[in-house]
């Protein structure tokens, strides 16, 4: 009984990997504002490696889902949650793509537009708590139908 | 799940905004001293458009203009970029590639995979070898190392019993007397040029002055369109005079994005050059130049092209720069990658060929359909560029613009007025000449 609560209250795994990849997504949104304001092309270097890694993030947090997924970890899907964090994964690849433009576009105004759509996108989410699934809830009724077998 | 639901999203997307049907035109709209224009674009995927790299089988040549026969005169080289030749008649040819420069940027670990397809990447010599064709038959007698352990060569002159090297970051003079086949002393650094840390067009490109006092020397600039920040642009972009008994150096043109060959026009002693312009906001935008060189003029780089069109690219703007800007004298069409340069010497070649310049056009990277990849003359007439440019040299890419086979960079004139290329993804030095005429000298 221990044991199998222990498990089940287990916490999910991807949550923590789309925290990471959010942070860095939204982190750009920073790094594109101190461009758009000094023109220091550090900055724009740095968005561009920042929703670099974000997206990298993004991939390993889907494996991490699927995976969980598979593994019969997860609850229910929250769909909020996941159009949320799909909609920012998919305007980052677009940004991504606007950051490789060279010099001033590559931030103002396209790059640094969808970099503030991301990250409020990511606020909600992450104030939700980064997941897009329940943790599976443990089952009450089997534990005694189980030792009940007659 | 994710990654499935976003591609087509993203096809859909780049479609959209025109990314997918974005040929070029017509190149010939480009030719000549008004170039047709078009509005400049924003792209999400940078267009890369890249032949593959194979190389010559024994027996394939370019194709030549009718009267004129192409032979290779020497192949094996190291990725020869420059060819130069001396009052003896040697040929000099400068084997040379980038210094290598670092990523600054995710997008420079992708676009370097994809030009090193078209041989790009591939490692220079770092030297210069010596060909030397006595009896004119474009058979050298004589292939041999002049002098290597160089820094990325590109520009090479003789004056008055020096040979001067433009390495990327120097300009080195040596004492040589035309005849010689081996360089052991070390050179003499003569004048700094601007190169690393990052050196993103490390050629300096290299003439002497008619009267052999002045070295001008072409410096690119250190990004396509100043991504990597305006500071490190510092001096580059520009055509500098150096005073050859000094070494003192001065701006001598400004705005100059990539001035990649220079040459002086036989009788007026006008310093012409080759400029490539920049990338990535359309096929047809910018065109290459070849323009005279006013002292003190300024071209434009970066702030606008082609006298006064913005680039919106470069923040802070600068109207001041943008009005000053001069026009350069004849489009070459988008993305061409002129690097060659020569005047013609007279009816050497045909007589089509008396009056004009040859030019030698490395090939695009980032436009379809593919451009440039050929050797053009371009004539002129009351000593400026003039009509429509005509094909030389041509072949250097297959018919399907799949694969490249060789790509001309350099081109100089011998002794006998015949045409000499150099070829960096053949490894060639070719060399073309009148077909009747099978003189010897």
């Amino acid at each position: 009984m221990t044991a199998l609560a222990k498990r089940e209250r287990a916490e999910l795994l991807h949550p923590f990997f789309i925290s990471l990849g959010g942070a860095l997504l939204m982190a750009a949104l920073f790094t594109d504002f101190m461009y758009s304001s000094n023109s220091l092309i550090q900055w724009s270097n740095f968005s561009a490696w920042l929703i670099t890694g974000g997206l990298v993030l993004a991939l390993v947090s889907a494996i991490v889902l699927l995976a969980e997924v598979a593994l019969g970890r997860t609850g229910s899907i929250r769909w909020l949650d996941f159009i949320l964090l799909a909609t920012a994964a998919i305007v980052s690849i677009v940004n991504v793509l606007v950051h490789t433009r060279d010099a001033w576009t590559s931030v103002v105004p396209t790059g640094i537009t969808l970099s503030a759509i991301v990250a409020v996108l990511l606020l909600f989410a992450g104030i939700r708590g980064w997941t897009v699934t329940e943790v599976r809830m443990p089952v009450r009724e089997r534990e005694p139908q189980a030792g009940a077998s007659e | 799940m994710i990654r499935q639901a976003t591609m087509p999203a993203l096809v859909l997307l780049t479609c959209a905004l025109g990314a997918c049907s974005d040929k070029g035109g017509d190149p010939a709209r480009q030719y000549g001293p008004n170039p047709w224009l078009p509005q400049p674009r924003q792209y999400l995927l940078p267009p890369m458009s890249v032949p593959r790299a194979v190389g010559w089988r024994p027996g394939e040549t370019p194709t030549v203009a009718a009267g004129l026969k192409i032979q290779a005169m020497a192949s094996g080289l190291m990725h020869p970029r420059i060819v130069y030749t001396l009052p003896n008649g040697d040929i000099l040819v400068v084997e040379s590639n980038s210094p290598g420069t670092e990523p600054f940027r995710p997008k420079d670990y992708v676009q370097g995979k994809v030009k090193a397809r078209a041989g790009a990447a591939a490692k220079g010599g770092n030297r210069i070898s010596l060909l030397r064709d006595g009896n004119g038959d474009g058979i050298p007698e004589l292939k041999t190392v002049l002098v290597d352990r160089l820094h990325s060569p590109y520009g090479v002159a003789w004056v008055a019993g020096k040979l001067y090297v433009a390495d990327t970051d120097a300009i080195l003079a040596f004492p040589f007397t035309p005849g010689q086949t081996k360089i052991t002393a070390p050179g003499v650094r003569l004048a700094e040029l601007p190169a690393g840390p990052i050196d993103h067009h490390w050629t300096k490109a290299m003439v002497a002055s008619p009267d052999g006092s002045k070295l001008y020397v072409g410096v690119g600039s250190n990004s396509n369109i100043t991504e990597n920040g305006m500071e490190v642009e510092e001096g580059r972009a520009a055509i500098y005079e150096v005073d050859r008994a000094t070494g003192a150096k001065r701006l001598y043109a400004t705005g100059t994005r990539n001035p990649t060959n220079l040459a002086i026009q036989p009788g007026t002693g006008t310093l012409f050059a080759v400029v490539n312009e920049r990338d990535e906001i359309g096929p047809d935008l910018v065109p290459d130049y070849l323009t005279s060189i006013k002292d003190g003029g300024f071209y434009g780089w970066p702030w606008s092209y082609w006298g006064s069109h913005v680039d919106v690219r470069v923040h802070p703007q600068n109207p001041a720069m943008v009005a000053k800007a001069i026009r350069p004298d004849y489009g070459l069409s988008s993305h061409v990658a002129a690097l060659g340069l020569a005047f013609s010497r007279g009816e050497t070649l045909s007589p089509r060929f008396a009056t004009g310049a040859f030019v030698g056009e490395h090939g695009s990277w980032d436009r379809s359909p593919l451009n440039g990849y050929q050797v053009i003359f371009v004539p002129f007439v009351n000593g400026r560029p003039s009509g429509a440019p005509v094909p030389v040299a041509t072949g250097f890419l297959a018919p399907d613009h799949r694969t490249v086979r060789g790509r001309p960079v350099g081109v100089a004139l011998d002794r006998t007025g015949a045409l000499i290329i150099a070829d960096d993804v053949g490894n060639i030095v070719w060399r073309v000449s009148a077909a009747s005429a099978d003189r010897t000298y």
